[in-house]
């Protein structure tokens, strides 16, 4: 499997950076995430999660470092939780772990319902400046 | 090389008037929203968590403009609309007042009234819920504009203030305006 590594940039900053590893298992998205069309930019994310967790028989490490994502990503955000689920229930190990921004008083609010919809736990962690 | 200028901090001394931060009508460029959404996080910066609240709710609705509003352009050969409408942020001592303009069909403009009394008349936990049951039950590039009602409401703590303004048979305005305290 190929790694997946996008970088921020500031000319765009209303798409994340990603960085997938597939040799470690670790994932990563950190940064704002607002764009258009968001299922569109989600959808090789959510597919390469599909081959990871079908193709791999390894611990996937997800951790979500996102200061702000507007609710059409909350929905991709969802599918990528319920497939992780999936993957649980299948056997496979996961570890979800959210840093939040500590200056968002909405944000651990947004987290559990995410830990709610999907049936899952996170680690929540405070995002160091 | 000459030096370019970047904003970064921006005093405000506002005594008891109110006072616009920013005006604009057109096409809600993605570009051009990003650019007022870095300048309102440096307008609102001495009030940070409701900064944090104000960015949410002005890229929700905004947002809802460009993909809904039935005024629009369209670019690369008509494969993309880019909806028109207004945007007005304005600051008092108290409270930061968000607001956003766009034509909708008369027809369209029922539901939205009657979604944004339900939404005004909603328990908050119910508000939560739903928004929940949004998510869940939508499919990913069709989760509308309710959504973004249901989250103003909930991140502002406000009701939702609107209005439908006739334009003629067919067509009316839908204006939205979603308070921040900066009490809170």
């Amino acid at each position: 499997m190929n790694n997946i590594n996008l970088d921020r940039e500031a000319s765009a900053p209303y798409y994340p950076g990603i960085k997938f590893n597939a040799e470690t298992g670790v994932c990563e998205i950190e940064g704002e995430s607002y764009m258009e069309e968001a299922y569109k930019f989600y959808l090789p994310i959510i597919n390469w999660i599909k081959d990871f967790t079908e193709k791999e028989n390894r611990k996937l490490y997800f951790n979500v470092k996102l200061m702000y994502f507007n609710t059409s990503t909350s929905k991709c955000l969802l599918d990528i939780f319920e497939l992780l689920k999936k993957y649980t229930n299948e056997g496979g190990e996961i570890e979800v772990t959210w840093y939040y921004d500590p200056d968002d008083p909405d944000m651990i609010d947004e987290v559990k319902d995410f830990e709610r919809e999907a049936d899952l736990n996170f680690n929540i962690k405070e995002l160091q400046a | 090389m000459e030096e370019k200028d970047t904003i970064n901090h921006i005093s405000t001394h506002l005594i008891e008037t109110k006072r616009s931060l920013l005006a604009y009508e057109g096409p809600f460029f993605i570009d051009l929203l990003t650019i007022f959404g870095n300048y309102l996080k440096i307008m609102t910066e001495n009030h940070s968590l409701i900064q944090k609240k104000i960015f949410k709710i002005y890229v929700e609705l905004s947002q809802n403009v460009a993909y809904y509003a039935e005024e629009y352009i369209t670019i690369n050969s008509e494969s993309k609309r880019i909806g028109i409408g207004e945007l007005r942020i304005t600051e008092d001592v108290d409270q930061y007042l968000l607001m956003t303009k766009n034509l909708v069909k008369t027809k369209d403009a029922n539901v939205l009234s009657q979604r944004c009394d339900i939404i005004n008349n909603s328990a908050l936990e119910d508000l939560k819920y739903l928004k929940r049951e949004l998510r869940k039950s939508s499919e990913s590039n069709k989760l509308g504009a309710r959504i973004g009602l249901v989250q103003a409401r909930l991140i502002s703590n406000n009701h939702l203030d609107f209005d439908i303004i006739e334009k003629n048979r067919h067509y009316s305005y839908f204006k939205l305006k979603v308070k921040f305290d900066k009490n809170e």
